[in-house]
């Protein structure tokens, strides 16, 4: 099967990535400077002040009008290596997050996402496998969506395919239902904070535990509150979501150890944790940790957390490169979604993701709604 | 009517077992040439979003595991044609990959092809869901006879 020469389809990708910058630079020097100042029903700004929309969310939007109004469900030959890779700088963009932490703030902020990341991955992949038996899901099937809605949407998915015979057709109906869910969520999630009057320390741990796909948690952190700094939405959401990126090879292990549990036959390939550790750790986290530590080691000098030294120029400059790198991936992220395929979700599969998925995302915000004051900022 | 050249698609699966004894049978009666198409799937490394970055093996372990699913289909596809055009003169299976949808397009609409015979649920057996639309999206473009059954 088809894997990516990354240098060779460089050059290939630059009329995909060319359309990519000038849509993003058009939508921040333009389209939201306009919508700042437009005035509608009387109202300076009525349109940012009751849609929401910032640079992020109208990148998406972008991007799905691309692929499945302009271009009509297919991104052309010419831009289509472009797009493919302008997903790979959402990854990209989160391994220069890591500049916002200290290994310090790791550990405050990382000991509560730890408990409440824990805790709700183990209580939806018990709520999955019920379901599963309730809705006489296929073992396969059940195996692929409990990863899907526990952990990390499609990479959880297709991490524990090969590792319960899951055919393709589990795999697509678990990503279809997964990535619908999490366009809905990512569109509303902002409405709901500013409507709760969340700060960005709640709404962080709210979507990053509530929302199944990092780039949606990414794209619904940055709707609420698009700055890249310390304590902001963003920074708070994607520790919540690295905690649950990594937990992704032990709940491979774990899922597995449940389907072969029920089998009878001897057949398969069964891995040790060791080897999915290896196999299934996502890569971009081993590059953010990197980051932290030299962070923290004053590699681009100070951080600007609150109540300390001015952030340096190179940290303001990673930041700013950040929001660019971070608006590209995310018009990629639009033109990724194709309505045909999710319209194709359904059946059991969809009500099983749907019940998990709303019971997640809701029991999320009341939890952290209960614990406001024990979230530690950073 | 007379169909020289009648493209049959196949998935291995017995979604098409009706569509490939038809096929088999107007080839018989007006000695046709008939052949049974097979295509391996290559949207799902665009489908499933793959990058370097997720990990070593996740994604592309995952696409190797769909690799193999495909392959199994490939070889019941050409046993199932093997056993149902036994007997006729000219029948061959043919293996292409791409876009299912794309492919069988671009062979249907060949002024080769005088008829392609389609069942309604072939590709789905390991395709991605968009293909579940493919009859329609087939009847659509369509600009050579095309037979579809359910």
């Amino acid at each position: 099967m088809t894997d990516i020469d990354f240098f060779k389809r460089l050059p290939r990708a630059l009329p995909g990535l060319a359309l990519i910058v000038l849509t993003m630079v058009v939508i921040r020097n333009w389209v939201e400077p306009w919508m700042t100042d437009a005035v509608v029903l009387g109202q300076k700004g009525w349109l940012i002040k009751v849609t929401h929309l910032n640079y992020i969310l109208l990148g998406i939007i972008a991007g799905l009008l691309y692929r499945n109004l302009l271009f009509r469900g297919r991104i052309p030959a010419l831009l289509e290596d472009g797009f493919k890779l302008s997903r790979l700088l959402i990854k990209t963009g989160i391994i220069l997050l890591g500049s916002l932490y200290t290994v310090q703030a790791i550990v405050q902020l990382g000991a509560m996402a730890v408990l409440l990341i824990g805790g709700f991955v183990i209580l939806s992949l018990v709520l999955v496998l019920w379901l599963g038996r309730v809705f006489g899901l296929d073992r396969s099937m059940t195996a692929v969506l409990a990863n899907a809605l526990s952990i990390c949407g499609v990479s959880a998915a297709v991490a524990t395919a090969p590792a319960v015979e899951a055919k393709a057709s589990h795999v697509a109906y678990a990503i279809a239902t997964i990535l619908g869910f999490g366009i809905l969520t990512m569109f509303i999630s902002p409405f709901i904070g500013h409507a709760l009057g969340l700060t960005d320390l709640q709404y962080g741990a709210w979507v990053g535990t509530g929302i199944l796909n990092s780039g949606q948690v990414l794209a619904a952190a940055l709707a609420f509150n698009p700055q890249v700094t310390p304590g902001s939405a963003v920074s708070v959401a994607e520790i919540w979501n690295i905690m649950r990126v990594i937990s992704i090879p032990f709940a491979v292990f774990a899922v597995t150890l449940w389907y072969w549990s029920g089998k009878t036959e001897e057949s398969g390939e069964r891995k040790g944790l060791g080897t999915l550790l290896v196999e299934k750790f996502p890569v971009f986290v081993i590059g953010f940790l990197v980051m932290v530590l030299l962070t923290s080691l004053g590699a681009f000098g100070d951080v600007g957390i609150k109540g300390g030294p001015a952030a340096s120029d190179t940290i303001k400059m990673l930041r700013l490169w950040m929001t660019w790198i971070f608006g590209f991936g995310l018009v990629g992220l639009g033109a990724y979604i194709d309505f045909k395929e999710l319209a194709q979700a359904g059946g059991a599969p969809l009500k099983v993701g749907l019940l998990v998925g709303v019971t997640k995302y809701v029991l999320a915000l009341a939890v952290v709604l209960l614990i406001r004051d024990y979230l530690v900022a950073i | 009517m007379h169909f020289g050249h009648i493209l049959v698609a196949l998935d291995g699966s017995p979604a098409c077992a009706a569509a490939l004894g038809h096929a088999c049978w107007l080839a018989r009666q007006g000695d046709s040439t008939l052949t049974g198409l097979f295509v391996i799937d290559t949207g799902w490394a665009d489908f499933i979003g793959n990058d370097w970055q997720s990990s070593s093996n996740a994604r592309q372990g995952f696409l190797d595991h769909i690799g193999r699913e495909q392959d199994a289909q490939a070889q019941a596809a050409r046993s199932q044609f093997a056993e149902a055009a036994a007997g006729l003169g000219d029948a061959r299976f043919e293996l292409a990959a791409g876009d299912p949808v794309r492919v069988l397009l671009a062979r249907l609409n060949d002024p080769g092809t005088d008829l392609c015979i389609f069942a309604r649920r072939t590709f789905q057996v390991s395709g991605r869901p968009s293909l579940k639309s493919a009859a329609r999206a087939l009847a659509r473009h369509a600009t050579r006879p095309l037979l579809l059954l359910p």
